[in-house]
């Protein structure tokens, strides 16, 4: 029995007792260091490196990106700028069959992408649509897949957190594997290179999504039936313009600044922010009380972030320490199969857990360690980090244990059952393992805008 | 224990909860202003640089500053909130009595360790550069890196002390749950 295998063993039981998983990764890790260390397997002087790991984190630049989208996407949530777009999607396509869930879907894709949390995106939506879902007479399997799909999707279409972080690891576990084989004028890759990367197969997924609802509302119109009101009081020029056009405006602008080559993404991020304030002060929402509630808000979520990545930190040299990347290594390279055995293994226990932890745990516990053993193995990194994304999503999505699923049955009505919710997001879950599928034989998807866009 | 004792023991852990948990809400409640102030100099940083080919080391440093500040000194009004992430598969269908012994329980074997060392370490790393006065590496960067590294120290004394308010709010608790 190795140590090294013992700690993550009881670091995922004790996460699962519940305590806030920064300081039971920190704590897990800390007490093991100290037991392993009394049997001198364990060189505690690597502790003393501890302050500069978290000084490291403090002042690295490219994380300074994920307060600004958390501040974006904090605002246009508080603000009503969310339940206007969704108003004026839904009058806009409300009269087809099928309109308002295509709505939906937009509004979720668009505005969930700031927040990077499972939980937060999915309460919101359910809170925001599944009534007037419900009023309109939908199917509530449908409007429950509808919105957990939207939901987690947004975790994956640029500009989220959840790809800074991934890229933040990314490029540093590309490094590391460069150096392993002797490179020593290594490549780079950049969360920008990630998001040119995620957006093909992002739109290919919302898509994907958008002609299943279509094609189903065709079918069985009863079940996504139209409505009766948006024909009487068609939308104003003026109307459409301010709730639609300038939030999807804002989106493009920050985006394209960052794949343009334009800014880096803090600075993209920044203008998000400030754009999503104007926003905001137009829907004449904006006081100090306002303010102070973004500011907490943002300060919060930031630092439950930057936490969880303080513990991962703390964990991970431990487990490295007591001889755990040696470990997953000799594992990952004995696979059969070779590097398509390894990518299958790595797949699979991320999509189990997906059951139990979030993406910034995964990105930071164990992404770090299989990335560079998958990138020496010659795999492309801004593939496999879209491919995880993908993969974890689908995970968040999977009954019974998805996260999205539990967020929306916490905010969803008692007439709604599990198992209605659990049936609604099964056709989603095999459109996710149909891009994945699709993805893996064609990496192009995921290589060919940042290639072209980068010269990667 | 007499019940009176027992009383005045509870009332105590309870004010002492409140003192401890009141100094890390104001610290966190202050520096989320921060953020603000970023989204701000970060603004003006992009539109000087593009506007008026103007960029200055201390400016990027700044933002630095304030992040680390933000993330780092909220962390346990953050805590306090419940704020912190969670894995609550099983936490979220616990009665309330054994959420709070977790809580309990983690405080004690896993937060407070955790703090500790991290205030231990840190305190050597922040003293040093105090001694030194260190400042920034880059040629017209901020003179106060120590005062950077003194946030190491201080985020770590302040989840020692919520550790510890939360260790006396889950006694109280528990015991005023307990007939």
């Amino acid at each position: 029995m190795s140590w090294a295998l013992a700690l993550f063993a009881l670091v995922v039981l004790a996460l699962l007792a519940g305590y806030p998983v920064a300081f039971t990764l920190a704590g897990i890790s800390l007490l093991v260091a100290g037991a392993a260390a009394m049997f001198g397997v364990f060189d505690l002087a690597l502790l003393l490196t501890l302050p500069s790991r978290v000084f490291g984190i403090m002042t690295n630049d490219i994380l300074i990106a994920v307060p600004l989208f958390v501040f974006m996407g904090v605002t246009l949530q508080r603000s009503r700028v969310a339940e206007d777009l969704l108003n004026a999607l839904s009058r806009l396509c409300g009269a087809l069959p099928g309109g308002l869930g295509l709505a939906v879907l937009l509004v979720g894709v668009l505005l969930a992408a700031s927040t990077g949390i499972v939980g937060a995106t999915v309460v919101t939506l359910g809170l925001l649509a599944l009534p007037g879902m419900l009023r309109r007479g939908y199917d509530p399997s449908v409007a429950c897949g509808a919105i957990c799909a939207s939901g987690t999707l947004g975790q994956i279409v640029p500009p989220s957190i959840v790809l800074v972080l991934l890229g933040d690891v990314m490029s540093s576990a590309f490094q590391k594997a460069q150096l392993d084989m002797g490179i020593f004028s290594p490549r780079t890759v950049s969360v920008a290179d990630l998001f040119a990367g995620a957006v093909l197969p992002g739109l290919a997924l919302v898509g994907m999504y958008l002609a299943y609802l279509l094609v189903t509302a065709w079918r069985s119109p009863e079940r996504l039936p139209a409505g009766k009101h948006e024909a009487e009081e068609p939308l104003a020029p003026g109307e459409l313009v301010s709730a639609l056009v300038a939030p999807l405006a804002l989106i493009v602008v920050v985006l394209g600044a960052i794949m343009g080559g334009f800014a880096t993404p803090t600075e993209a991020a920044s203008l998000g922010a400030v754009g999503s304030l104007m926003l905001a002060r137009r829907e004449g929402s904006v006081g100090a009380a306002m303010l102070r509630d973004i500011a907490h808000d943002t300060a919060r979520t930031t630092s439950m972030v930057f936490m969880v990545l303080l513990g991962a930190s703390i964990f991970s040299l431990v487990f490295r320490g007591l001889g755990g990347d040696a470990l997953v290594h000799e594992w990952l390279t004995q696979l059969p199969g070779g590097v398509v055995g390894a990518m299958a293994a790595v797949m699979l226990l991320m999509f189990v857990l997906g059951f139990v932890l979030d993406f910034i745990e995964i990105t930071y516990v164990v992404v770090p360690l299989v990335g560079p053993v998958l990138l020496m193995m010659g795999l492309d990194p801004v593939w496999l980090g879209v491919m995880i994304a993908i993969n974890l999503q689908t995970s968040f999505l999977t009954p019974p244990f998805g996260f999205a699923l539990f967020y929306l049955r916490g905010v969803a009505p008692d007439s709604i059952a599990t198992g209605q919710i659990y049936r609604g997001v099964l056709p989603f879950i095999a459109l996710q393992l149909l891009m994945l599928g699709v993805l893996a034989l064609w990496p192009g998807l995921a290589t060919w805008l940042p290639e072209r866009m980068f010269g990667f | 224990m007499r019940p009176t004792a027992a009383v005045f023991v509870f009332r105590l852990l309870a004010s002492l909860d409140r003192a401890l948990s009141a100094l890390c809400a104001l610290v966190g409640r202050a520096v989320a202003w921060l953020t603000l102030g970023m989204v701000g100099l970060t603004f003006a940083v992009v539109v000087l640089r593009y506007g008026f080919d103007f960029g200055r080391i201390y400016l990027q440093e700044l933002i630095t500053y304030m992040h680390a500040a933000v993330f780092m000194l909220a962390a346990a009004w953050t805590l306090r909130l419940g704020g912190q992430v969670r894995v609550d598969v099983l936490y979220r269908a616990m009665p309330p009595r054994r959420q709070a012994w977790v809580d309990l329980l983690g405080s004690i074997f896993l937060l407070l360790p955790t703090a500790a060392v991290l205030l231990w370490l840190s305190y050597d790393y922040a003293d040093k550069a105090w001694a030194l006065r260190e400042a920034s590496r880059e040629t017209g960067g901020l003179p106060f890196l120590y005062l950077l590294k003194t946030v190491l120290p201080v985020a770590s004394g302040l989840l020692l002390l919520q550790g510890a308010a939360d260790i006396c709010r889950r006694i109280v608790e528990l015991a005023r749950t307990e007939s």
